[in-house]
């Protein structure tokens, strides 16, 4: 809020700080000042007041009273005692409060000549941004700005009848406002209403037709107090906020309405010379209670962890209002009826932290335990993941966690967890997988990069069925660098260095992202932990990724279970190996597995290590076939192994090789 | 043995020693031929008279001076070494790159470890109970909506209790709650992660971001102690002898509240662009956790007390590498990755 140096200045005697020095004390010892600035002979101070405080301080008597406590200058308000004329207003117009209003307090002034209001009225209202009209609703803001009670003025001569009522609007009630803007209104708004129609959203706008114009003789003055919720749902239906709505919306507390009520009144017979009438219509069926908190100062001084003298603490809180009764070191503070926020001894302390001043609180050591964790650090896993992979050459991209409908058609829309009123329809469903961001940054930055590899780890998220939902950490790769092959050595190389268990693959025959026939399961001890595949052409062309490339997608939560936490050493050989090569011929169609496992199992433990260093596909051998070369290294943890043992091993291996219908062993 | 034969061995000789590949393989022709081809002249110039012996002599000590000038010329390459254009490129690797981000939360986490917290993780998609109700966020209360939360589409929603509403965290302050119900304390943690604002996207706004949350927990612990500890982290992070002050602010779930400013590390506190010339950065929301979020967690808050922060990542690594937009994070554009 915009708050007028000139006006703050107003309630001292005494000179304050100038305008940039009083910003540094509010903003270390209240809240963050936004700007400083020259406004004419005034100064704007722009204080971004915090909801917590917005009941008293959107005013400036709630700020001076802070300055007071901060500065240690003595606050002066005017009282206000409006002399009374004879006509009463009772005998004038009654009120009927039906709806969502815990006081409501009206006034009557008569007499009034409608003109220009003060010079220095006019300034600090236009200092605080607000537009000078005449002196009747000047003084409604200037009491507002004042005090942060909403008021607001009808001319007496318009309101049909004699009675004001507050109820909720009838469904499709239409209402002027005040800057003649056609409102239809629904039952959860609230209305004053005259016995004709409704003449002000209440809390809001006032209506156009009981307006206050330059031939206004009379006028009722409303300070009421209206639910914080209704207000809010009011003004959010109507697309309509206002000084006075804001106020409402945080809530006012409900003494300020005779303060300013009283307040304005005096203003009206100065300036308006306006007879205010006799006595004062309130609804005001709850009043608050009184509230005290009791403490001890070492509560204070161990929450703070500063040595604060007791009478130190004492002048704190009365200068904010407090009343306070002190038994040596236990407190007992009366709350002010303004601070609403106040409800248990740690807002106490806060009070008081934060008047002494936080900078003169000494930093020092906490001297708890340290407590140690045990447990398996998830982080650590994810960053040996990271390191590998940065090694082989991928980039760690961050995307959205957000996909837009193109992206889910690859998923069944009844999985999907989707937003509830996202900003952009980009942000429509939460992402089921990292693929379709990683597709994205690939189609992105392929006009600048020839060989793109990139990764993310990330949360994904997903539905069972209504009520289930789950949310996964994967890790996600791309490349457009590597062919099927060269991805799957990065992906295994990974596997093995960081997780436990044997790693096989299976051939993925859906199609989606991922192209069928061109992509597998990757299994890790026989259970399922991930895909690795190369991208279809409906995922190149609806992410309009030119080039291709594969992907490997990985449940990074399973892959967690099998971390490697503790390596253990397996001796080194003490014998020669041997090494024997063949190759054998088979079908095209045939499977490489199923060759590796047969030679495999015939091998047995002997064979220590089986490599694959050629496949050969030619005219020579056959249209229809295909040759893998082997080399096997034979190797006995016991014992040297004799040249006889190993021959008739891989005659062994060469015979059930044959014995297959349709392969053939070449013998080197 | 007639000089036209010299002739030809000292051709032949010439021949080996240009095919040669190197230093090592001429030195060992050069000895060849001293041990095998002169010795063989010499030894049939005893054969040999008159004119014939002096013309063959002649031819047979000139090549003796030319293999051993050869010999000599090679031992002295030897001695020098041969070299290669170690000007020429090498092969490239081309190495990955961290995100910036995960760079930055691996040194706050690497600071508080130090510091003897504990590292933990929360859910990023939360029940409103955790995000709002737990953490005394009264229900209602504008600061609710002010928080622009992402809801999770729900069937039925007006009918499900707060801890089946579902949301994307607008904080990483839930954990706070869900740590304290499995581990009382004392305890210290720190908690990374992505957080959601349903907010347009601009060159400071972003959907999702990254914020790092710390709790400390004790039957002791005061504002006294928080000023020590996040001093030392900023000192740390910033790797300087930075300063920090700390101003009242409001945060449902801490009292009192705190927003916390560190000394612009750029200009050092005298005022510059990036610290809108105060000299000072705002980098951290803080304060003492309030009893209703330690009894929210069933920790006995008349006997434990304990401070909480929070702080944008982004917003660090913003200012850390001097970058103009904080969507270049999201944005998957390796122009930008590479460069960390």
């Amino acid at each position: 809020m915009k708050f007028s140096y000139d006006f703050l200045q107003s309630f001292f005697k005494e000179k304050l700080p100038t305008p940039d020095d009083l910003a540094d004390l509010l903003m270390m010892h209240f809240f963050e000042v936004e700007e400083v600035s020259k406004e004419g002979k005034d100064f704007v101070i722009d204080i971004d007041i915090l909801s917590s405080r917005a009941g008293d301080c959107l005013s400036h008597l709630g700020v001076a009273r802070e300055i007071a406590a901060i500065t240690g200058k003595k606050l002066h308000y005017p009282a206000s005692k409006p002399k009374e004329g004879k006509s009463r207003i009772e005998e004038d117009i009654g009120i009927d409060i039906r709806n969502a209003c815990s006081r409501y307090l009206l006034s009557g002034v008569e007499g009034i000549k409608i003109k220009k209001s003060p010079e220095y009225i006019q300034r600090r209202l236009k200092t605080c941004g607000l537009k000078p009209i005449n002196n009747v609703v000047d003084v409604v803001n200037y009491v507002m700005l004042e005090t942060g009670q909403p008021l607001h003025a009808f001319d007496a001569e318009k309101i049909e009848g004699n009675k004001i009522t507050v109820r909720f609007a009838k469904k499709r009630e239409k209402i002027v406002t005040l800057d003649e803007k056609r409102l239809e209104l629904n039952e959860n708004i609230l209305v004053i209403a005259d016995q004709q129609s409704s003449v002000g959203v209440a809390g809001i706008k006032g209506g156009i037709v009981p307006e206050v114009d330059k031939d206004t003789k009379k006028i009722y003055l409303e300070a009421a107090n209206f639910d914080s919720k209704v207000i809010r749902r009011g003004s959010r239906d109507i697309g309509i906020r206002t000084d006075a709505s804001l106020r409402f919306e945080y809530g006012v507390p409900c003494q300020f309405a005779e303060i300013a009520t009283e307040r304005a009144l005096s203003l009206l017979a100065e300036i308006a010379g306006g007879k205010v009438m006799k006595g004062r219509l309130d609804y005001y069926p709850k009043k608050e209670e009184e509230r005290s908190i009791s403490f001890e100062a070492k509560e204070v001084r161990d929450i703070l962890g500063a040595e604060i003298p007791l009478e130190r603490m004492e002048k704190i809180l009365r200068s904010l209002g407090f009343k306070t009764r002190r038994d040596n070191s236990s407190f007992l503070v009366e709350v002010p009826f303004f601070r609403k926020d106040i409800e248990r001894k740690e807002d106490i302390v806060e009070e008081i932290g934060r008047i002494y001043g936080y900078e003169n609180i000494e930093a020092t050591c906490p001297e708890e335990p340290v407590v140690v964790s045990h447990s398996k650090e998830k982080d650590d896993i994810e960053d040996a993941c990271r390191e590998l992979w940065r090694g082989l050459g991928f980039s760690e991209s961050y995307n959205y966690s957000f996909i837009n409908n193109d992206d889910a058609e690859f998923y069944s829309k009844q999985n999907l967890l989707e937003v509830e009123k996202p900003v952009s329809l980009e942000f429509k469903y939460l992402r089921p997988s990292l693929l379709p961001g990683l597709l994205k940054n690939l189609a992105k930055n392929e006009k600048n990069f020839q060989e793109i590899r990139m990764f993310e780890i990330g949360k994904v998220f997903s539905k069972k069925r209504e009520g289930e939902t789950s949310e996964k950490k994967r890790f996600s790769a791309i490349s457009s660098g590597d062919d099927f092959y060269q991805m799957k050595g990065k992906v295994n190389a990974f596997l093995e260095k960081l997780f436990e268990g044997s790693i096989s693959y299976s051939p993925e025959d859906k199609e989606g992202i991922f192209k069928k026939g061109y992509s597998a399961n990757i299994l890790l001890k026989g259970e399922k932990v991930g895909t690795i595949g190369e991208v279809s052409e409906k995922a190149k062309n609806k992410m309009r990724v030119k080039s291709g490339g594969v992907l490997v997608d990985l449940d990074f939560e399973k892959l967690t279970q099998l971390y490697k936490e503790r390596k253990i050493y397996e001796p080194i050989p003490k014998f020669p190996s041997l090494i024997r090569d063949l190759s054998v011929l088979v079908p095209k169609e045939t499977d490489y597995i199923q060759v590796e496992e047969k030679i495999r199992k015939s091998g047995g433990k002997t064979l220590k290590n089986l490599t694959l260093f050629d496949l050969y596909e030619g005219d020579e051998i056959g249209k229809d076939k295909k040759s893998f070369a082997f080399r096997m290294h034979f190797q006995d943890k016991g014992k040297t192994l004799s040249a006889e043992t190993v021959n008739n091993l891989q005659e062994k291996i060469i015979k059930a090789l044959d014995d297959v219908s349709g392969w053939k062993v070449r013998k080197k | 043995m007639e000089k036209k034969d010299v002739d030809k061995i000292r051709q032949n000789f010439l021949g080996e020693l240009e095919k040669a590949e190197d230093v090592k393989a001429r030195k060992k022709i050069c000895k060849r031929y001293i041990e095998e081809e002169l010795s063989s002249i010499f030894a049939s110039l005893k054969h040999l008279s008159g004119e014939k012996k002096k013309e063959v002599g002649i031819a047979a000590n000139e090549l003796r001076k030319l293999i051993d000038e050869q010999k000599k010329s090679q031992k002295k390459k030897e001695e020098e070494g041969e070299r290669i254009d170690v000007t020429l490129p090498g092969t490239r690797v081309e190495l990955g790159t961290i995100h910036p981000l995960t760079e930055l939360r691996k040194k706050c986490e690497r600071i508080f470890s130090r510091m003897g917290f504990v590292i933990a993780e929360g859910p990023e998609m939360e029940s409103e109970w955790y995000n709002f109700d737990a953490l005394n966020f009264k229900e209602d209360h504008p600061v609710r909506e002010m928080q622009d939360t992402l809801f999770i589409k729900q069937e039925k929603r007006e009918k499900l209790s707060s801890r089946e509403k579902l949301l994307m965290r607008t904080h990483t302050s839930p954990m706070q709650v869900r740590y304290m119900e499995k581990t009382k304390p004392p305890l210290r943690i720190v908690v990374p992660g992505r957080v959601f604002r349903n907010e347009a996207t601009d060159s400071s706004h972003e959907i999702n971001f990254y914020q790092i949350e710390g709790l400390m927990v004790g039957e002791d612990v005061s504002v006294a102690n928080f000023k020590a500890v996040i001093e030392s982290f900023f000192r740390q992070l910033f790797e300087g002898s930075v300063n920090i002050r700390l101003r009242p602010s409001y945060f449902p779930f801490t009292e009192p509240s705190f927003e916390v400013d560190v000394s612009c590390s750029i200009c050092e506190g005298g005022g510059c662009s990036v610290c809108s010339r105060t000299g000072w950065t705002e980098i951290m929301g803080a304060g003492m956790v309030h009893p209703n979020v330690l009894e929210s967690a069933n920790v006995d808050s008349s006997k434990f007390k304990g401070f909480a922060f929070g702080m944008g990542l982004d917003r660090v690594a913003v200012i850390d590498h001097k970058i103009d937009d904080i969507r270049l994070f999201y944005g998957g554009d390796l122009r930008f990755l590479k460069q960390f």
